[in-house]
């Protein structure tokens, strides 16, 4: 196998250089590289180590956000053969911003890092009801729902979606995760949620970590 | 003594009688539901401004001394702006918008919350020499001339009043969203960037100049940046300073030729990284310091950079949302800050919806009780 055409991939997803990334993707599609390989030791490798440094504020929003997009780019390359060889994501989560809110930078960080380690994320926007948090989690078979707010005017939302969970007999299936500005830990609590976590990357980490456990 | 004398002798670390009780306005909510409940006439919850007269009756009524964020400046943004339009209504009822600085957004009726941004104009180089660096000239026609030959008779005496010197990166954001922000500053074109915000921070620099040069004087000056979130700086710190020093510099040395040296700077969210680049180059003015929602502190920025770093805010503006008893820490806690001098409490932002009207005016009488 190829490992420093893998690290080449990687090194370049950090630098957020995305056409650079897509050829190197296709260059190790040519080499019969197997695609799983190539999404884990060349794209999530990449984006693991943009997140972690992003967790410890050695970069920021943007360096992000473009690793994502040469992730993406890469990702593109390799959906189509990834779906051949039957290669299955590490977990599946729905994520949005509570009903009332609009605000969305915040839930796209925390998709981006999720799909970086690997998960598989369906995106219901922003203003999403909690109804539609839990119909999407049972008819998509989630392991977890992701709520995302940035007012406080808003983050009562996330007490509803919990109380629809349950409501709805998923609770013990289903992990609740909440995040953005005005949230943390005594209010996750307080609503019954599973985990508050304070940025983007920790919350994928953690993510990941239900994922495994129900995985079993 | 005035409330313009008390204000500035604080930042000046001399003598007041008392605090001024000093706000950051509201949310439009918030006075609809105070003119719902029967607190305030309906007439001052509508189009109430920073500043204007309708503030100024409202501030009365509820016992403030002043808004912090009463400046005038030129038009320092895009001129003409984008023609607003609409460009589609989505299946969920939501509407997708181009925006006067060429972002395209999606808005809900009937959802309060500010607008999702969905796509914008300025991804290259050809968007930004076609559509945007024409509309960031300088004119003489962005300053109102006659409203500057009269400003220092026809302004309030009795408040301080600041010169808007505008945003040097902010208001990029705004024209590109976060996103698009982003992928510019690693666009191809490495210059890009640069050259965006060299253009447009030469515009707002000669519209500073003309204004001072029009006689008008201020009690402070004032940027507006909000390039910060929860977990700090949207931007890397040494890009921020490479991008924007030299332009914090050459406005804020404007400014103190004419004899500004209050020099304060919006900026929401966690903003400790960014500091030494506004700080170092002439900005010596915290504000709102958003303890409440994002934990940003003055104390550890007192402690870093000294007395000549000024803070107007710090007070965490959920408490008044609660009862007497959150808002009576809260005053404990500016009682302690005002004690370091250089402070003015102010809530730490605009008050939102679902605070109390009678709180409002509690916290505003007692701040007004602190002698300094």
């Amino acid at each position: 196998m190829n490992t420093e055409l893998l690290n080449e991939i990687s090194e370049n997803l950090q630098h957020g250089k995305a056409k650079v990334v897509k050829e190197l993707v296709q260059k190790a599609v040519d080499e019969g590289i197997a695609p799983d390989v190539i999404l884990n030791e060349g794209l999530l490798s990449g984006m693991n180590i943009i997140g972690e440094k992003f967790k410890n504020n050695e970069v920021y929003v943007p360096e992000v956000l473009v690793a994502a997009r040469a992730m993406n780019m890469g990702v593109g390359v390799l959906k189509p053969l990834l779906a051949e060889a039957g290669v299955k994501a590490k977990g599946r989560v729905c994520i949005g911003t509570v009903q009332g809110d609009l605000h969305d930078i915040g839930k796209n960080l925390v998709k981006l890092m999720f799909e970086g380690k690997g998960l598989e994320v369906i995106d219901l926007g922003t203003d999403v009801a909690p109804e539609t948090f839990v119909q999407t989690a049972i008819e998509q078979d989630c392991q977890i729902i992701a709520c995302s707010a940035l007012l406080t005017t808003t983050m009562g939302v996330m007490e509803e979606v919990v109380k629809k969970a349950e409501e709805a007999g998923i609770r013990d299936k289903v992990k609740i995760m909440v995040g953005g500005a005005p949230v943390d830990e005594a209010f996750c609590k307080k609503i019954g949620a599973d985990a508050y976590t304070p940025d983007a990357a920790s919350a994928a980490d953690k993510a990941v970590e239900f994922c495994l456990a129900a995985a079993g | 003594m005035t409330n313009r004398e008390r204000a500035m002798n604080i930042l000046h670390y001399k003598p007041a009688d008392r605090l001024p009780a000093v706000h950051f306005g509201y949310w439009g909510q918030l006075l609809g539901e105070w003119a719902d409940q029967g607190k305030i006439p309906r007439e001052l919850a509508q189009d109430n401004r920073d500043g204007s007269e309708k503030e100024r009756e409202l501030d009365r009524l509820i016992g403030w001394d002043f808004n912090w964020y009463h400046c005038v400046g030129a038009n320092f943004g895009l001129s003409p702006r984008f023609e607003t339009k609409e460009l589609e209504i989505l299946p969920d009822g939501s509407h997708r918008i181009l925006n006067g600085d060429g972002v395209i957004e999606k808005y809900k009726p009937g959802v309060s919350s500010i607008p999702s941004e969905d796509d914008y104009l300025l991804k290259d180089r050809e968007a930004f020499e076609t559509l945007y660096r024409p509309k960031m000239q300088y004119s003489p026609k962005r300053v109102d001339s006659e409203f500057f030959r009269h400003f220092n008779e026809t302004r309030p005496q009795d408040v301080p009043v600041g010169l808007h010197l505008g945003s040097v990166m902010g208001d990029i954001r705004n024209m590109t969203s976060v996103v698009g922000m982003s992928y510019l500053l690693y666009d191809e074109d490495e210059e890009l960037f640069a050259d965006l915000v060299d253009t447009y921070a030469e515009m707002q620099y000669r519209c500073a100049e003309a204004v001072l040069g029009s006689g008008a004087r201020f009690d402070f000056a004032h940027f507006w940046e909000d390039i910060c979130f929860k977990n700090g700086p949207l931007v890397a710190p040494d890009f921020f300073d490479e991008l924007t020093a030299k332009h914090y510099k050459k406005r804020c040395d404007l400014c103190h030729s004419y004899g500004i040296d209050i020099i304060s700077l919006d900026c929401d969210g966690v903003t400790d990284k960014l500091l030494p680049t506004w700080f170092e180059n002439g900005v010596n003015t915290m504000f709102p310091i958003e303890v409440g929602v994002w934990g940003d502190q003055f104390e550890a920025a007192r402690k870093r950079f000294g007395p000549g770093m000024r803070g107007v805010g710090g007070m965490d503006k959920t408490a008044l949302r609660e009862d007497r008893a959150a808002v009576d820490r809260e005053i404990e806690r500016m009682k302690r800050l005002a004690s370091l001098g250089g402070f003015i409490p102010c809530p730490d932002h605009r008050l939102m919806p679902g605070t109390k009207f009678e709180l409002v005016q509690y916290y505003a009488e007692e701040i007004k009780k602190i002698r300094i």
